[in-house]
């Protein structure tokens, strides 16, 4: 069973686009076509609202909470074209830095595992990811991968941080050398892997399943295996799993999840990746758990699913 | 046909999508509409609806919703009462992981069963709890809910007890009997009230519920208490003296398994089958016929099923009725006969009446030995993963679940401690007891604990020390660093530069601590004054971790030196900061002006040597400074070059001459 553990009345004017818990739980931010994003305090029930930030001039369509190491920072993007990072410095929340380098609404926003520093990736619907650095002293640093997608980009998705080679602890002060890969899904139907060398940004992966938009991408997180693991969805109405075996990521293979009858536009993953969220359009959101002989299992009615119940693959119904 | 979906009270699905996202441990639903403004292939009407800013939906124009609802999936571990369950399991869990393997056979059996019934008792001490909880509330929501945990514990006990008989016993035909009717006779109490109610009545055998507590006695094998009221029924009436005799011998003469190695199973039933003779013959004479209810319990001695079946109300449940149907028809039954006799009892004993419960179906999966079954179905109807991981896990200890050729065999038992202690560490104080879990896992517990532990709120410095302190121990050196990170983050916000820097110290944060070292510097520049003097005094071989950091250290040594009048110490100290590179540039004009004092003390401090690197040093800040132009206009700053200048002149001059008239100093 589930319960309702809090109801959180935003009094957004318009409606919410998206809603982040931050790192601990502690905290909500919410983002609204009323073009605010506001910040609440919901520790043990409640909601005290703690900003009501104002800076975007259209919908506000996601916002990402960086981590807390960094202090506690926000980012926000807008139909308005703009990214927003929004910072807490002495109690309040401000506007550290607002990125106007997009020509088009900038659709999804998602921060770098923290062990590459301070590092926003943005997908706009002019076709261009851009990546935003914290070089320090208030100062970023933007990369701009032009013509990512062509029509669109609508999502990204960084991998998790993982150290090639060996796993001994690194002298101090020494970075790791780390390969810094992201996921994109946009217009062109294409999910896309990105892949940093020499300080630039190369497309590595093109990956082709979708027949329509691919509305979102997850990169699940890492649990030790050397397999890496992507959810993509789109407005095909389908939801694929690609798994790469080997660590030079070079062979993803889809697997079909299930095909939905309409849209399908969120996937998520749990934080030990266990289990996969999906938005769709048929007004529901059903998760997903793989079991251990590789067949995904519906799970959505919580008393009916968790151990991996009936296997749900393409065409069939419960089957035991 | 799918699973039905969760339904968001208040949600409204028929004109809304559902936007989710997961939180650490709670996740976040909200009613949204997807579909970017401005595309010409989304759906009709969001252009307008961008712009207009109002939703279309069914076509009314309605108010979005504006709630985010914060959803939980697993309430049970916030639930006080059952604290003492998490609590106490946990360390009989723990227990059971250290315990001794190298016992074998009968010690290593016994071991087990022991741990088995501590889990039980602590079980039932729990639902002792929730029922005085339950007596005690006065609010009618509440107490239903405690009873309804009564009753979930409650049967989780009855299949634990089970399992416990079956699997980890896995007592033999004869024993097992017993075992099956202490069982029942435990967790079969609805007759219970009757039973007391008719013993402590003035005369029970006058009682209208006399017969029905006897019966209850004969259907749960419990002869001499049956015996002891049906003599109390005798010497009310003598009339039925004969009758009576003969049933109480039969009852008495009824061979049972024992504990002890007494008696061959084959013994018992060649003495079985001529008690049932016998039986059978008082039966076919008639003897009883005058009383229709020493009949009936005749008839139950012999096994008769429509006789047992007759009194269903006061066995109230098929598995009673199977173990009564054993003893009565096949006291030597084997563990692998179960299975046939439970699926035909309960046929038997539902009729066709009703289908059988959940509760049904897991007992039937214990019976036919089933074990995963049991499991599986346990997984789908408890609400939380304790009872499965802690029965799954002491069954693997046992070693039963290895010799199931299922594609889960072992990693069941890692998958459902996974799940459980993953839920712990959503609760503020028991994920203490998932970390223990989380050990124990061998493939996946350590990335799992890395991904949790991670999440835990440091809300106070207590709890972050735990934190740092159970990863440290583990080696976790990604987390301790991130930990330490963070807390030196909040620190800095707070102001508290000293927490800040022993944290970014403690980090091994080169980065963070040349900034806290600058604050300080900058701090110092201002007020003239260093805060958190202990800590920069003592900061030892990490004074090294950044050079900026050495620096703090080593120009409060100077500070030190001064203070503590060794002036030709400061001096070198001084001189050495600035030589070496160790001071940033834009620290230089501070420290020639902190020289000042020393030029103008009345013993001659600087050697010749000294005095010149001084010189240059200033000549270097004044000359090649970028901010010359801002040197010549400030007039503090060109007062105090001058003044420097004079001051190095002077002591120049002096040191010439007493280097010149002494010979050595």
């Amino acid at each position: 069973q589930v319960s309702v553990i809090n109801t959180v009345d935003t009094s957004h004017e318009d409606m919410i686009h998206d809603a982040q818990m931050d790192y601990y739980g502690t905290r909500l931010a919410t983002c609204s076509s009323d073009r605010s994003v506001k910040i609440f305090d919901v520790r043990n029930g409640g909601q005290i609202l703690i900003a009501d930030l104002r800076g975007h001039e259209g919908p506000v369509w996601q916002v990402a909470w960086a981590h807390p190491m960094y202090g506690n920072i926000l980012a926000s993007c807008s139909y308005d074209r703009k990214v927003i990072i929004w910072k807490e410095e002495n109690g309040t929340w401000e506007k550290t830095y607002e990125y106007t380098g997009h020509d088009s609404s900038v659709n999804s926003v998602c921060w770098a595992p923290h062990d590459y520093g301070l590092i926003l990736a943005c997908g706009s619907s002019d076709g261009a990811i851009s990546l935003l650095s914290y070089t320090g002293d208030g100062q970023w640093e933007v990369k701009k991968i032009s013509n990512a997608h062509t029509i669109g980009c609508n999502a990204v998705s960084w991998a998790p941080a993982v150290v090639p080679g060996s796993l001994i602890e690194q002298p101090s002060g020494q970075k790791p050398n780390y390969i810094k890969r992201f996921a994109s899904g946009g217009c062109d139907n294409l999910v896309k892997i990105w892949k940093e060398e020499d300080g630039q940004w190369k497309e590595e992966q093109k990956l082709e399943a979708h027949s329509d938009w691919v509305r979102d991408v997850a990169w699940a997180p890492s649990i030790g295996l050397p397999t890496s693991t992507i959810a993509s969805c789109s407005q095909d109405g389908r939801v694929f799993i690609w798994t790469c075996d080997d660590a030079s990521g070079s062979s993803w293979s889809p697997k079909l999840l299930h095909k939905f009858n309409d849209v399908v536009w969120h996937v998520s993953w749990s934080i030990t990746a266990n289990i996969l969220a999906v938005s769709g359009g048929d007004n529901k959101v059903t998760l997903w758990k793989e079991s251990v002989d590789g067949l995904w299992a519906c799970i959505s009615d919580v008393n009916k699913g968790q151990g991996g119940v009936s296997a749900v693959t393409e065409g069939q119904q419960n089957e035991q | 046909d799918t699973v039905p979906p969760q339904v968001v009270p208040g949600a409204d699905p028929s004109a809304r999508q559902l936007c989710f996202a997961w939180g650490p441990a709670e996740v976040l639903v909200c009613e949204t509409l997807f579909g970017r403004a401005g595309e010409s292939r989304s759906r009709a009407g969001t252009a307008a609806r961008a712009l207009t800013g109002s939703v279309a939906g069914a076509g009314e124009g309605a108010p979005s919703s504006s709630r985010v609802y914060v959803v939980r999936r697993d309430q049970d571990i916030y639930i006080q009462t059952l604290r003492k369950l998490f609590n106490e399991s946990h360390a009989i869990f723990m227990g059971l992981q250290r315990s001794e393997e190298e016992l074998a056979g009968k010690s290593r059996k016994a071991q087990l069963v022991q741990v088995s019934k501590n889990y039980r008792s602590v079980i039932r001490a729990c639902m002792e709890d929730m029922h005085q909880a339950a007596v005690s509330t006065r609010d009618p929501a509440l107490q239903g809910q405690y009873s309804t945990q009564v009753s979930i514990l409650s049967a989780m006990e009855l299949i634990w007890n089970l399992c416990e008989i079956l699997f980890v016993e896995a007592a033999t035909a004869g024993p097992l009997l017993l075992r099956l009717l202490d069982w029942v006779r435990l967790h079969v109490c609805d007759v219970d009230s009757m039973v007391r109610e008719v013993l402590s009545s003035e005369s029970p055998s006058k009682h209208k519920l006399f017969w029905n507590v006897v019966d209850v006695f004969v259907l749960q094998g419990r002869m001499d208490e049956a015996r002891h009221l049906l003599s109390k029924e005798a010497s009310a009436n003598p009339t039925s003296m004969n009758m009576y005799k003969i049933l109480d011998d039969l009852m008495k003469k009824m061979p049972v398994p024992s504990l002890g190695n007494t008696q061959t199973l084959t013994e018992l039933e060649l003495k079985w089958q001529h008690w049932h003779e016998e039986c059978q013959r008082y039966l076919q004479d008639g003897t009883f016929a005058s009383n229709p209810h020493m009949e009936s319990i005749c008839k139950i001695l012999l096994g008769d099923e429509d006789a047992i079946l007759e009194k269903k109300e006061l066995m109230t449940t098929w598995y009673h009725f199977l173990v009564t149907r054993l003893l009565y028809s096949h006291p030597t039954v084997k563990p692998m006969e179960l299975r046939f006799y439970a699926q035909s009892s309960m046929d038997l004993f539902l009729g066709g009446e009703s289908s059988p419960e959940p509760l049904d179906m897991i007992l039937m999966a214990a019976f036919e030995f089933e074990m995963h079954q049991v499991i599986k179905e346990c997984s789908i109807v408890l609400s939380n993963w304790w009872f499965v991981a802690h029965l799954t896990d002491l069954l693997d200890h046992c070693k039963l679940l290895q010799s199931h050729n299922l594609y889960f065999g072992s990693n069941m038992r890692e998958f459902l401690l996974l799940e459980y202690a993953s839920g712990l560490f959503s609760h503020h104080s028991l994920w203490q007891l998932g970390v223990d879990y989380f050990d124990h896992c061998p493939e996946y517990g350590r990335v799992y604990l890395e991904l949790h532990i991670e999440r835990i709120p440091l809300s106070t410095e207590r709890k972050a020390l735990k934190v740092l302190r159970i990863c440290e121990q583990r080696q976790m050196h990604e987390q301790v660093r991130s930990i330490c990170k963070i807390m030196a983050m909040k620190a800095l916000r707070n102001n508290r530069l000293g927490s800040a820097l022993s944290w970014s110290i403690r980090a091994k944060d080169a980065a963070f601590a040349t900034l806290i070292s600058d604050r300080f510097l900058k701090d110092y520049c201002e007020r003239g004054c260093f805060s958190d003097l202990d800590l920069i005094d003592n900061l030892g071989p990490s004074m090294l971790l950044s050079d900026r950091l050495t620096f703090l250290g080593k120009y409060r040594e100077f500070h030190r030196l001064y203070g503590e009048k060794r002036f030709p110490e400061a001096a070198r100290l001084l001189l050495t900061l600035m030589t070496a590179h160790i001071a940033p540039c834009s620290f230089w004009m501070t420290l020639l002006t902190d020289a000042l004092p020393l030029l103008e003390q009345k013993e001659v401090i600087f050697s010749a040597e000294q005095t010149y690197e001084l010189m240059r040093c200033l000549e270097d800040l004044t000359a090649g400074n970028p901010d010359k132009q801002k040197f010549q206009d400030d007039d503090v700053e060109t007062t105090k070059v001058e003044m420097l200048r004079l001051a190095l002149a002077r002591n120049l001059a002096r040191v010439i001459v007493k280097e010149g008239t002494m010979e050595g100093s």
